[in-house]
């Protein structure tokens, strides 16, 4: 009688460790796996190469002096890879925000920031700090 | 059989399958991780391949200008260049098949020097224009055509600046500029006393930067048969500013050849001429935009228009990847990169071997 019960004990061992051991595999499976990202130090190369691309001939410049968000938004979107969310924010030299241009929202965990200074070409001489978000846009 | 053997055998045979199901567990879970830290090597790897690439000249760092020259290492960076991803015009052009001083493969990826990697390098304009003729209406002295435009970038409309120019034979015709919301319509109207076919060449300029231009070519039936394939007359190669042409028939006579870009348009000088081929200079021109040329002539008696681009896109050369079975890790990096002062996309995929072992 006391073999069958050490049998029956062990039986009762058994399927309590299987429970805990399966209970932790599907905690640990259903964690969340944090990676880095390769993608953003191409999206990151990708913001700051669309930026000296505009900022080549002072067009990046003239635009800010003129305020024509509409313009800089159009020429991201051309010069940026398709599928690429932008919020750009613009400051004058003393650190005040004078504006804002997006092409949707950045609701990606993924996000890459850029700071850029841009100095225009105009006569009265301005110099500009730009913060771009960068995301690659959920399809 | 005792009742606790019975129980003992039971609780083993529940423990080996619990090891069991752990490993398989274990592994299904650590193998995306092991798998996804060798596919960033890759791609840390294979980006900066692609940026070697676009920020290289290459030696001889002038293989882009002498068509006899074959590059000993590979790169298409214009030489002292004063913005990265700037690219030189000829190292471009030779990189389309159309040019009779393209660069195979082969030389490309021996250049290249690195082994077990395959590539692909397209290079577009950064947004597309489609053209559709929509209607034709055939009067007693001329004949009006209605076409439509549409500029878009993935399906996004893009807001332009269209010029279009018009070539039959012994005839050119100049549009004045016309904005577009992404899509317009226009009539072209030509005389019946002209013959075609009828090209129909036109620039759309982007309106938020003016470095950015596309353009595309439309042939259709004007007093004419319907227009013949591109390459079935001639073989234009533009190459160091000036324009290879060379005949696909012995019946070729040459009549005039264009220089179109969004601002301008000139007639080409003639260097050269034999029996098979002949030279054009190519003017250098400060317009921020592609240039595009269009050589008339007659096979026989049959009028024909050849056209080409310089830089000569767009191009794809390299591995075909949708076909590539025996590769894997296939990675896609697009840049914007800059040939003489226009923009342009540069889509570079890379792809190593797969491992069998």
């Amino acid at each position: 009688m006391k073999g069958e019960n050490e049998g029956q004990i062990r039986i009762i061992e058994a399927f309590l460790a299987s429970l805990i051991i399966f209970s932790s595999l599907i905690v640990s499976a259903n964690l969340t796996v944090t990676q880095n990202q390769p993608e953003n130090n191409y999206l990151e190369s990708n913001g700051l190469q669309a930026l000296i691309k505009l900022d080549s001939d002072g067009t990046l410049g003239r635009y800010i002096d003129e305020r024509n968000w509409t313009a800089i938004r159009d020429s991201l979107n051309l010069v940026l890879p398709a599928g690429t969310s932008f919020n750009l924010t613009i400051y004058n030299e003393k650190g005040q925000l004078i504006g804002m241009v997006s092409n949707g929202g950045l609701n990606s965990e993924n996000l890459v920031s850029i700071e850029y200074f841009c100095a225009s070409q105009s006569s009265i001489f301005h110099c500009y700090i730009l913060h771009l978000k960068l995301t690659v846009a959920a399809s | 059989m005792p009742t606790i053997s019975i129980d003992t055998f039971f609780a083993c045979s529940l423990m080996i399958i619990l090891v069991l199901a752990a490993m398989i567990n274990i592994s299904r879970i650590v193998y995306p991780q092991i798998n996804n830290e060798a596919n960033e090597n890759n791609d840390e790897l294979f980006s900066e391949i692609s940026k070697y690439i676009l920020l290289n000249s290459g030696t001889p760092s002038n293989w882009g200008q002498n068509s006899q020259l074959t590059p000993e290492t590979f790169g298409l960076a214009e030489v002292n260049a004063e913005v990265p991803y700037k690219l030189d015009i000829d190292k471009v052009s030779r990189l389309n098949s159309e040019n009779i001083y393209s660069l195979s493969y082969g030389q490309i990826f021996t250049a290249l020097k690195i082994p077990d990697v395959a590539f692909n390098i397209k290079i577009n304009s950064l947004f597309e224009t489609s053209i559709n003729l929509t209607s034709t209406l055939e009067e007693t002295n001329e004949t009006i055509y209605t076409f439509n435009v549409v500029t878009e970038r993935r399906g996004i409309p893009v807001q332009t600046e269209l010029k279009y120019y018009l070539i039959a034979e012994n005839f050119l015709k100049t549009s004045t500029v016309q904005k577009s919301n992404g899509a317009i319509s226009f009539n072209v109207t030509i005389s019946n006393s002209i013959n075609g076919p009828a090209f129909l060449f036109i620039f759309a300029r982007a309106k938020s930067n003016i470095k950015i231009v596309s353009f595309n070519i439309y042939s259709f039936e004007h007093n004419s048969a319907k227009p013949k394939p591109k390459g079935t007359f001639l073989r234009l190669s533009p190459i160091n500013y000036t324009l290879n042409v060379s005949f696909q028939s012995s019946n070729v006579t040459l009549s005039k050849a264009y220089g179109l870009t969004f601002n301008h348009s000139s007639i080409l000088t003639q260097i050269t001429k034999n029996n098979n081929s002949a030279t054009y200079r190519i003017p250098h021109l400060l317009d921020s935009s592609p240039m595009l040329f269009a050589v008339t002539g007659w096979n026989s008696t049959t009028f024909f228009t050849e056209w080409t681009a310089y830089p000569q896109i767009p191009l794809e050369t390299g591995m075909n990847f949708s076909e590539a079975a025996t590769l894997s890790d296939v990675f896609t990096y697009t840049y914007t990169v800059t040939i003489n002062t226009s923009l342009f996309e540069c889509i570079i995929q890379i792809g190593g071997v797969r491992d069998e072992g």
